[in-house]
């Protein structure tokens, strides 16, 4: 039974290899970044000297793990973005590209259902694709600490303090795992559009599925002068409620202005409790389960012929 | 009752246009049929209420399931190939057999293998690299090496050479077909495979015009051969269709025994092709 349902969601990495191959492409291009940028860093040779032996001598341990996991955290950035953009295309050529070239006539011909097929391609949006980008982005990291470490030993510096001692790995890691998750199950309601315009379009999926999302805000606007809609739909792309809530305030200690521990720990700012008890993500996850079954109902009604 | 299909008033209506009209037939296990109508006659649309994949009315019954609600269970006592070239033309050879080996439990991956070695199709190619023929090559090795009960074909060498398609059906035959295992095959070029049928179906606008075994098949037509007085004798018994050639008038009876025909040409039992032609113009008439 697990076999079976593996086999499905090796289908979807067979058939559509960018969902290894992207974050593969952002890993080699974040390396040979790190690279390019400590081969040129060589030009300033002495200034580098000199700050490295600054570094390691008078800048305080928290300071160092703040840079540090600022700048890690950050190369995640990219990763995400290129997540949320492959995961729009993966979802909406989906059930499309089966029936454009008519061999949902051969997996309809296996004994497999079509609430399995649908639901195998939801999994594939909502889990696969997040951890292919986890497994790329823990991949990048390490290689770029042992480059990074490498480095600073060649010009003196500690590598063991400076690099391996000051990045917060756990943290740093559980927090973009946690996030990435978060993020796929709140945008999840847009991944049950993709898939519904996937099995219903018969041309071009993207002009379909994003259509509505323009016109209906635009047209809400001129009949009923208010903007709801664009307010559930496009509101919801700009903040997932899993941020602690702790604020730049108390970033730093008051009295000695200095930054403390819970700037350097991104995991300090999650609060998971606050994400599962948020109305709007649930009703996120029923409005995907609708549109999911929708798309079922439609591969499994439609005459294909 | 042991029949594989049932059917009893199918109907499929696409709109106002009935593709499948009121149809009532059975098929028994252990046949070869031959399901043949012209273009747009609703044969596809039989197949796939057969298969599951659309929607009818009326009873049908396929090996005791309904098929569109239990097509999962169907699909594992039950094979075909549609119309079209259906292979996923990004998938490769040897995913494809691992592919169908988790999902199918009656599939042998062992007898696939074999049955490829046969052919110049390599496990790591493409589809889209393979040839036509070739690609029919691969969905048939894939076919025969699912333990299935039905097999249900739906022109399957469309566009393929002669070699292939006389390759097809002989493997088919000899690797395939036993007493236990039913056939279902819609074809345009029925006089290559007439030799093959147990039993044919007549379909057009949706209606079953005949349904026969072809040994009775002898027994209900008769062709005959004839020129000048006897051809006017003949033409008085009622021929469902006439046709002149080489100078002589070829006449197709139905129900008329051929002992009233005897005397009066050359007689014969018709060709499939002939009969099915006899049928559906007669019908238009």
């Amino acid at each position: 039974m697990i076999n079976h349902h593996l086999a499905l969601l090796k289908r979807e990495i067979w058939e559509h290899r960018s969902i290894w191959l992207t974050p593969l492409a952002i890993s080699s291009i974040v390396i040979l970044g790190t690279l390019t940028a400590l081969i040129f860093a060589g030009e300033y040779a002495q200034e580098l000297d000199v700050a490295l032996f600054g570094a390691q001598n008078l800048v305080g341990d928290t300071e160092r793990k703040a840079v540090m996991a600022g700048l890690f955290f950050g190369s995640s950035g990219i990763f995400f973005l290129a997540l949320g953009i492959l995961t729009v295309f993966y979802s909406l050529d989906s059930l499309y590209a089966e029936r454009k070239d008519k061999s949902i006539l051969f997996w309809r011909s296996l004994p497999v259902t079509d609430a399995e097929t649908v639901i195998s391609k939801l999994a594939t949006a909502l889990l696969v694709i997040p951890v292919a980008a986890i497994v790329a982005i823990i991949g990048t990291h390490l290689v770029n600490l042992v480059v990074t470490g490498i480095w600073v030993s060649m010009k003196g510096g500690d590598a063991g303090l400076l690099i391996w001692g000051s990045v917060p790995l756990i943290d740093n890691w559980l927090s973009m795992i946690i996030m990435i998750f978060a993020a796929s199950i709140w945008m999840s309601p847009f991944v049950g559009w993709f898939l519904l315009v996937s099995a219903y379009t018969k041309r071009s999926p993207l002009l379909m599925a994003f259509l509505p999302l323009v016109l209906i805000p635009m047209l809400e606007g001129i009949f009923a002068h208010s903007n709801e809609f664009a307010k559930a739909v496009w509101g919801r792309l700009a903040m997932i409620p899993i941020h602690s809530g702790v604020g730049i305030e108390n970033l730093f200690d008051e009295d000695k202005f200095e930054l403390n521990d819970q700037m350097v720990s991104v995991l300090a700012q999650i609060d998971i409790g606050r994400f599962l008890s948020s109305g709007s993500m649930w009703a996120g996850v029923l409005i995907c389960a609708l549109l999911t079954f929708g798309a079922i109902y439609i591969r499994r009604f439609r005459d294909e012929s | 009752m042991n029949s594989l299909v049932s059917a009893q008033g199918v109907s499929k209506l696409f709109g106002s246009f009935r593709a499948v009209d009121n149809v009532s037939f059975e098929i028994d296990a252990g046949k070869i049929i031959g399901l043949i109508g012209p273009n747009g006659a609703g044969k596809t649309t039989l197949l796939k209420a057969m298969l599951g994949l659309t929607d009818c009315e009326g009873q049908l019954s396929v090996m005791g399931l309904d098929p569109f609600r239990q097509r999962k269970e169907l699909m594992r006592n039950i094979c075909f190939i549609a119309d079209v070239a259906v292979l996923p033309r990004w998938i490769r050879v040897s995913q494809l057999l691992d592919y169908v080996a988790a999902v199918h439990p009656n599939f042998s991956r062992k007898r696939a293998e074999e049955l490829l070695q046969q052919t110049k199709i390599m496990a790591k190619s493409k589809v889209k690299e393979l040839s036509k023929g070739m690609v029919t090559q691969l969905h048939l090795s894939i076919i025969m090496s699912v333990d299935a009960k039905f097999l249900v074909l739906d022109e399957p060498t469309l566009g393929l050479d002669i070699i292939f398609r006389k390759e097809f059906y002989a493997n088919l035959l000899n690797d395939y077909f036993d007493e236990e295992r039913t056939i279902l095959v819609t074809t345009h070029q029925v006089e290559e495979i007439e030799n093959l049928l147990t039993d044919i179906m007549f379909i057009n606008d949706g209606k079953i015009l005949l349904s026969s075994t072809m040994e009775s098949l002898g027994d209900t037509y008769t062709e005959v051969s004839t020129a000048g007085d006897e051809a006017t004798r003949a033409r008085g018994l009622g021929p469902i269709a006439e046709n002149q050639m080489f100078g002589k008038s070829v006449m197709l009876f139905e129900g008329v025994g051929r002992e009233l025909l005897e005397g009066l040409g050359e007689i014969r039992t018709p060709s499939v092709s002939d009969l099915f032609v006899a049928k559906v113009t007669g019908e238009r008439k």
